[in-house]
């Protein structure tokens, strides 16, 4: 008697439930009721980590993220001397999911810390070249994003969470080549707010914010983050899909983004 | 850690540094069910402590060279997160630390856990440190205990734990990072509720065994404390028929 | 498929009435009772996982972690399909089997299936008999503690769902359910995470049809509920 692991059980599942979703999408809504570019309910908490600088838990739906940003002082690269430093680390915990193994970060977790990445460093949001401390000493920001419940869609509520643990951040006062912990000279005041929007694809229709059963059964995927005016990041996922799709998916990438901004700003 | 206390002055006229009597306990919240996709989960927030845990199983034993035909496989993950720290940002992955306390821990779970009722499977307890302030171990277990429990994974017993020590000559409850870090000894306790037997013990430090006996009197007294908040969380989780928010 | 095995549906009434928490470890009777979800030491029982006494003294846990007995009834996917028979996914550490020689009819990969617990062993096998492939649905997880208060009592809470969603339902000991996908399907959902959420309030019947009748409107389901096929139409993947 060989038990099913939880990754094939998902496999044969999605055939079939790829067929249901679909037949009840051709009567205007989704399991949940949404609409097609509708969100699930959005929650975020500032400041919930007196160990770091910044911290943020965000929730859509049932998905949890956690992310701190935490300096440290540290040696810059040697190509840009007198810039800090970012670095973004991301952890799908074990407890989140029966689908997460526990073990170093794999390819999932590293993509999500080099996509919530991308779309922090393209936004330019973070001053890098205010970090400069000393010869051979800058400001380093890390950025840890763990992943505490997956119900779907972590990449968006990760990104919200970044932001808004950038939002919450406060530069620490620096004194000797040292950190004072606890000492504060201001806040990082990130000049942009970078959001993100991941869609999937079944039969003709784009979903928005998947749910982990949507997920389960997608033929595409795309996550495309904005600031307002630009797009600052792209990662298409698994599948294809033609110019005019990528087209349509910026516009509705706009649109919620700018929603889900005013609900970090407000 | 003890060492000698030379610098760091931790009792003032009988107060410690934040105020507390000796047998005093710091602030304590305990939520339960909190994560949706754990078979059962709980967050404490003690002190200056926060932390996670989300519990799996009975399921399928990965790998399957760890099965057991007669009872269930328990497994324990303690993790301190790289921001977990009031200072310096650490790195990711387990550590000597973690590894034994992932050990101790899971070893006060094989007394109470009836496994026999899931051969061939295992347990999951996940426990994941957000920011530590001292009695990080206690804490963990204080929290996989109302895990376990949320998940309906049958034990013969609830457990919670603290630990006692010894600061400026004074026999303290549920020590502050300081008294932990600059304090003579360090002796973490866990208790079940119903037999009051010790499922956790360790210690550091030079004591007597007086000092130890008015200790283990102490720790007993201060698992029941937290034994009542574990009760709390859970009866407010099933109470409010779950639609309690998670509030870090 | 009415008489379910296992759980029994629940009283309505004083379910949380006098409720008093009982958590792991505490005495529920002095005396040795086989009870599923305890467990005895000495010559007195105590619960093994979080439950509450109802009115009537009787210890009813709030969690469980599912273990399939003789009669159960379960629903479940076909995930292997063997010469010998066939393997079926019941949302537990271990699968469920079906001897072909026990089938009248071929089953295939993807099939959903209801059927009784025929044998269990010590080691966690589970045989299974009585098989009946359920046509085109969806099947979700609901915790198993709390199938009783899905089906209600003598049903009720069941033919209510059934009503409202237009389809047919079916509910396993083992905590999977069957939702036809001639339902309407983001309805019944609601309701049965509803029912999840609330199990152990009371006046929760009136309280989820009150949601069902708001939700739909005075009309009544566009479909009576079917009897499921045993031959029904065939889910074939692509």
């Amino acid at each position: 008697m060989i038990p099913m692991g939880e990754e094939s059980r998902d496999v044969i599942m999605s055939h079939i439930r790829r067929d249901i979703l679909n037949s009840t999408l051709s009567k205007g809504t989704r399991f949940d009721g949404r609409a097609f570019d509708e969100y699930r309910k959005i929650e975020v908490q500032r400041g919930v980590l007196d160990s770091a600088e910044g911290s943020a838990l965000a929730s859509i739906g049932e998905t949890k993220v956690l992310v701190s940003s935490k300096f440290d002082i540290v040696k810059p690269f040697s190509d840009r001397p007198k810039e800090g430093v970012l670095v973004t680390n991301g952890e799908l915990l074990p407890l989140a999911s029966p689908l997460f193994e526990p073990g170093p970060p794999d390819e999932n977790s590293i993509e999500l810390a080099r996509v919530v990445d991308r779309a922090i460093r393209s936004a330019e949001c973070i001053d890098l070249e205010s970090f400069y401390v000393e010869e051979d000493k800058v400001l380093g920001i890390y950025l840890d994003v763990y992943v505490l419940n997956y119900a779907g869609n972590y990449t968006d509520t990760a990104t919200l969470a970044a932001t808004a643990a950038l939002l919450d951040t406060k530069r620490p006062k620096v004194e000797g080549g040292k950190i004072i912990r606890r000492e504060y000279v201001g806040p990082l005041n990130p000049t942009s707010l970078p959001i993100s929007t991941t869609m999937i694809k079944v039969g003709d229709t784009w979903l928005v914010d998947p749910t982990r059963e949507e997920e389960r059964v997608k033929e595409t995927a795309l996550t495309i983050a904005t600031t307002g005016k630009h797009v600052c990041a792209v990662q298409k996922g698994k599948g294809s899909l033609t110019k005019e799709e990528f087209l349509t998916a910026i516009d509705i990438a706009f649109k919620r983004g700018n929603d889900i901004r005013e609900i970090l700003k407000g | 850690m003890s060492q000698s206390e030379g610098k760091v002055q931790l009792i003032i006229d009988g107060k410690r540094l934040d105020g507390r009597s000796p047998d005093d306990l710091r602030n304590l919240r305990i939520e339960a069910g909190v994560l949706g996709e754990a078979d059962g989960s709980a967050f404490v927030q003690w002190g200056g402590n926060k932390i996670i845990c989300g519990v799996y199983g009975p399921r399928e034993c990965i790998p399957r060279h760890d099965i057991n035909p007669y009872r269930a496989v328990i497994k324990c993950r303690y993790m301190m997160s790289p921001f977990a720290s009031l200072e310096e940002h650490s790195r990711s992955g387990p550590s000597r630390r973690s590894t034994e306390l992932s050990k101790v821990i899971r070893e006060v779970f094989e007394n109470l856990i009836i496994a026999e009722r899931f051969p061939n499977t295992q347990i999951d307890i996940y426990i994941d440190v957000l920011q530590a302030e001292g009695g990080t171990r206690t804490a963990s277990i204080t929290a996989a205990a109302v895990a376990l429990a949320n998940a309906g994974i049958p034990m013969k017993d609830m457990v919670s734990a603290v630990a006692v020590g010894k600061a400026g000559n004074v026999l303290l409850l549920d020590l502050g990072k300081a008294e932990d870090n600059f304090g003579q000894s360090d002796m973490p306790v866990a208790i079940s509720a119903r037999d009051k037997r010790i499922l956790l013990l360790q210690m550091d430090g030079l004591l007597t065994r007086d000092e130890i006996a008015e200790m283990l009197v102490m720790a007993e007294r201060g698992c029941e404390k937290v034994n009542g908040r574990q009760a709390d969380a859970l009866k407010r989780f099933y109470e409010e028929g779950e639609e309690a928010k998670f509030r870090m | 498929m009415e008489e379910y095995g296992g759980a029994k549906p629940q009283a309505e009434e004083g379910l949380v009435r006098d409720k008093k928490i009982i958590l792991p470890g505490e005495k529920i009777a002095n005396g040795k009772l086989n009870v599923p979800n305890t467990f005895v030491e000495g010559d007195a029982t105590f619960a093994a996982v979080i439950g509450m006494l109802d009115s009537e003294g009787r210890y009813i846990p709030l969690e469980n972690r599912y273990r399939p007995s003789v009669g159960d009834i379960v629903v479940g996917v076909v995930t292997d399909v063997r010469h010998a028979g066939y393997e079926v996914d019941l949302n537990l550490p271990e699968g469920g089997f079906i001897p072909t020689r026990d089938m009248r009819i071929n089953l295939q990969l993807g099939d959903f299936v209801i059927c009784k617990v025929k044998m269990v062993n010590e080691v966690g096998d589970v045989d299974l008999g009585e098989v009946r492939r359920l046509p085109k649905g969806k099947i979700i997880e609901f915790p198993s503690a709390k199938v009783p208060r899905l089906i209600g009592r003598k049903s009720s809470m069941l033919m209510l769902l059934k009503d409202y969603a237009g389809g047919d339902i079916m509910v396993g000991n083992n905590g999977m359910v069957w939702i036809s996908e001639k339902s309407d399907m983001p309805l019944t959902l609601k309701a049965i995470k509803l029912i999840e959420k609330k199990a152990h309030k009371s006046g929760l019947t009136d309280e989820v049809a009150g949601m069902l009748k708001a939700e739909r409107g005075a009309r009544p389901a566009p479909q009576a509920p079917e009897a499921s096929e045993e031959e029904g139409e065939r889910y074939v993947p692509e």
